[in-house]
């Protein structure tokens, strides 16, 4: 699965000006301060070229926690920050999308044919529905909103969520070769220059 | 099966709905291809599905890093700034 090349292009032009909204390529900022404008600016641009879904409301929640990322994120998503901010009405299809997947997932024990014991079969059903549980949890905290999401949604959201952030590794990857190319060539070109000078002047 | 009927409206999610998201979200992990799509069990496509984003995390930490040291070493007045304006203009 893949996203459209709009989505990517959206993406880049609003890590770039969010870029340079917090100066990144000036010398006052230590490290850190640096690589969370950055972080946070591709976070809002993913943000804004995904528009409105659940996750994105979700990260857009927890970025804006922190008082110091207002104006960015304000910066960034322009409109988009108050719509994205506004509570949203939850799907009707969370009451039935829990049990409805967990059926098709093969979890209920009423599938399972009695070819041991009553007790061995039993047991490990019960354990693979307690590693998915489990499992439902740990993902439920790696998906921005995820907490409040259930079964379909939740997995539906999490593939939306998976292509989203990988197009942003994609845009991040191909700015940092660009950029390092382009000022190699800057380099270069400066030492070609001064090449050019010294030889000129002997 | 007994199947609950919504109070609100009358659309269900299908099975067919369910198992495409499945397999998509198959495809998405790098290693699906060499398994067989029938045999993933819940616990493995979730277990893979959270290993994936996290992994994907790491590389955007990664890359924020890379990027960090190569725009201090930039100026602003650099070849970066008229990329940046360019691909603002359009």
């Amino acid at each position: 699965m893949q996203v459209p090349n709009s989505f990517k292009l959206a993406l880049l032009k609003q890590m770039l000006l969010g870029f340079q909204l917090s100066a990144v390529s000036s010398n006052s900022m230590s490290f850190h301060e640096r690589k969370n404008a950055i972080k946070l600016s591709a976070d809002a641009a993913m943000v804004f070229a995904r528009g409105s879904t659940r996750w994105t409301r979700g990260l857009v929640a927890s970025l804006s926690k922190n008082r110091n990322n207002e104006d960015l994120l304000r910066g960034i998503l322009g409109k988009k920050y108050e719509r994205l901010s506004l509570p949203c009405c939850n799907s009707w299809k969370i009451p039935r999308s829990r049990k409805i997947l967990k059926r098709c997932l093969g979890l209920c024990s009423r599938r399972k044919k009695a070819t041991g014991t009553q007790h061995d079969v039993k047991s490990s059903s019960t354990l693979a529905r307690r590693l998915v549980k489990k499992r439902i949890q740990v993902l439920k905290k790696l998906l921005p909103g995820g907490e409040s999401m259930e079964g379909f949604s939740l997995l539906d959201q999490t593939l939306d969520y998976a292509v989203s952030l990988k197009a942003q590794v994609d845009v991040m990857r191909r700015l940092l070769k660009i950029s390092k190319a382009s000022n190699l060539n800057l380099h270069l070109k400066e030492e070609e220059e001064e090449e050019e000078e010294h030889a000129q002047r002997h | 099966m007994p199947v609950e009927m919504s109070s609100r409206r009358s659309s269900r999610i299908t099975d067919e709905e369910i198992s495409e998201l499945i397999s998509k979200l198959q495809s998405l992990l790098p290693e699906s291809r060499r398994r067989s799509m029938s045999r993933a069990s819940a616990a493995k496509l979730l277990k893979e599905t959270c290993s994936y984003i996290k992994s994907l995390h790491r590389e955007v930490g990664d890359l924020s890093d890379r990027l960090s040291d190569l725009m201090s070493t930039m100026d602003s007045g650099s070849p970066q700034a008229e990329i940046i304006r360019s691909i603002l203009r359009s």
